[in-house]
């Protein structure tokens, strides 16, 4: 296909996600997904048009309860009136590189419901590249006009948290179990969180994890200045819809906060942005085959510098070069 | 370096609750290679649809374990055709009898699995009908 028909073709498909059509926008995610290059200018087209739509972030072990906080989410937001899209992240196998997407079945009575719209997404083993497929699909999900978007994740690798650095309000959802408050704090997920909640609220210790979570939030916080957002931790139940109130509360507040501290919010912005660019010059490297054609160049100068057979100055200036 | 995957969507329609048939198949599925977008049970025709559309699934898998799988089908088809989706391909998998598979085919269905179908069967419809290749260690499925 010619340049020319390339831009034409990709103009009627930004208008026809932009106009609402829902199959464009799921195509145009699975594109994504295949990390097929006839995505990129569409995507070009629909990231001019986007920004605009507040994005949360949901991440938390296995179990804790986050597609269950989604769908009681959904069901307030609705109430509401507002149209809101989720995307739902989760692993892949890494023996059969197949999946079990299950998230829908927590929101299952949304389905019928125009005004939301559920895509679920697999991690698929991707050497970094997840957190640039999810940014994609969520520049696809901005252009479709919803309110909110609300994107879940599981906490479990770097992988996973480095989708979080697209949202602009990123909730951490532990439970009074196994000492997942404990994990978090190594996992140094308080870093990212901006705001906490400890689900299954119903079952013992729950007022004990509270208590520990605000005591490692607060000790983050104390450096950081009067001005600095204070995340709140908040209990829920989501299984008994419990607390969703005050949690949509708690997002209004801290998109508030940004509304009153817009140096705060371009610093936000600047840092997705920053780690989005970064991505991207991952992902084109990665896609240079090396001598072997067995290695992408990324892999093979890793190589180099754990032999030191390269320094890494030197190896940066390679890949650098190589772009070129 | 495109990376292609078969992503199945599978569901339970009306009041239908044996669920433990299509869980093992979604499990089986997923260790062949398959994303499997799993909305379990109590689902509308209308629902599956919406689901079936934001996830672009290449095929849809109905699992049925009471009789009335023929009304339902139908009604399903129907709504899909509306629904301008009824290229995809939809496979039925559970209690399926033999007698009844000719006004299934007949109404759309493509692929039916009943009792004693093997996981090979699957597997060769759904790389069949989605001309993507399962790239799943089958070893660890039987
Ligand atoms: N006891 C209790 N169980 C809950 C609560 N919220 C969710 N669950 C249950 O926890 C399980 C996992 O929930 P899910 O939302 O799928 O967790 P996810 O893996 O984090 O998305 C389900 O069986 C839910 O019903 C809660 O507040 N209390
Ligand atoms: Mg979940």
């Amino acid at each position: 296909m010619s340049a020319a028909a390339d831009v034409r073709g990709a103009a009627q498909i930004t208008a026809a996600i932009s106009g609402g059509d829902l199959r464009s926008a799921a195509r145009l995610i699975t594109r994504i997904e295949a990390a097929d290059e006839a995505a990129a200018p569409v995507l070009a087209q629909l990231y001019a048009r986007g920004g605009s739509t507040p994005i949360v972030g949901l991440t938390g072990p296995p179990g804790a309860g986050k597609s269950t906080l989604v769908d009681q989410m959904l069901a307030q937001y609705r109430a509401a009136g507002e149209r809101v899209a989720v995307l739902a992240v989760d692993p892949s196998s890494p023996f059969s590189g197949g999946a079990i997407l299950g998230d829908r079945v927590r929101m299952g009575r949304h389905n019928t419901d125009p005004g939301v719209f559920i895509r679920s997404m697999a991690a698929r083993g991707r050497l970094g590249g997840l957190a640039l497929a999810a940014a994609d699909a969520l520049t696809v999900l901005d252009a479709m006009g919803w309110d909110r978007i609300l994107i879940e994740t599981v906490g479990v690798g770097q992988n996973e948290i480095e989708i979080l650095r697209h949202a602009d309000t990123v909730i951490i959802v532990q439970t009074p179990a196994g000492g997942d408050a404990v994990q978090a704090v190594k996992a140094g997920i308080l870093e990212v969180g901006d705001l906490f909640v400890v689900n299954k609220a119903d079952t013992a210790g729950a007022d004990r994890t509270v208590a520990a979570l605000r005591e490692a939030v607060e000790f983050r916080t104390h450096a950081l200045g009067a001005e600095a957002w204070q995340p709140p931790v908040l209990k829920t139940e989501a299984a008994g819809g419990v607390g969703i109130r005050e949690l949509l509360q708690a997002i209004d507040a801290h998109h508030q906060h940004f509304r009153d501290h817009p140096k705060q919010f371009a610093a936000r912005r600047r840092s997705q942005a920053r780690a989005r660019l970064v991505e991207c010059m991952a992902a084109a490297l990665r896609a240079r085959r090396g001598d072997d054609e067995q290695h992408d160049i990324f892999d093979d100068t890793i190589d180099d510098v754990v032999a030191r057979r390269c320094d890494p100055q030197t190896a940066a200036k390679r890949l650098v070069d190589s772009m070129s | 370096m495109a990376q292609e995957k078969i992503r199945c969507l599978l569901a339970m329609l009306g009041t239908d609750v044996h669920s433990k048939g299509i869980r093992t198949l979604a499990q089986l599925l997923r260790d062949r290679g398959v994303e499997v977008v799993y909305l379990g049970e109590h689902n509308t025709a209308d629902g599956v649809i919406n689901a079936l559309i934001a996830e672009d699934a290449d095929v849809l898998g109905l699992s049925y374990s009471t009789a009335t799988y023929l009304h339902y089908t139908h009604d399903l088809l129907d709504k899909m055709r509306k629904a301008g989706v009824a290229d995809v391909p939809v496979m039925l998998g559970g209690l399926i009898h033999a007698d009844d598979e000719p006004a299934l085919r007949e109404m759309g269905v493509k692929g039916i699995f009943g009792p004693g179908s093997g996981m090979d069967q699957i597997a060769a419809f759904l790389q069949d009908v989605t001309g993507k290749s399962l790239t799943g260690d089958a070893s660890s499925s039987t």
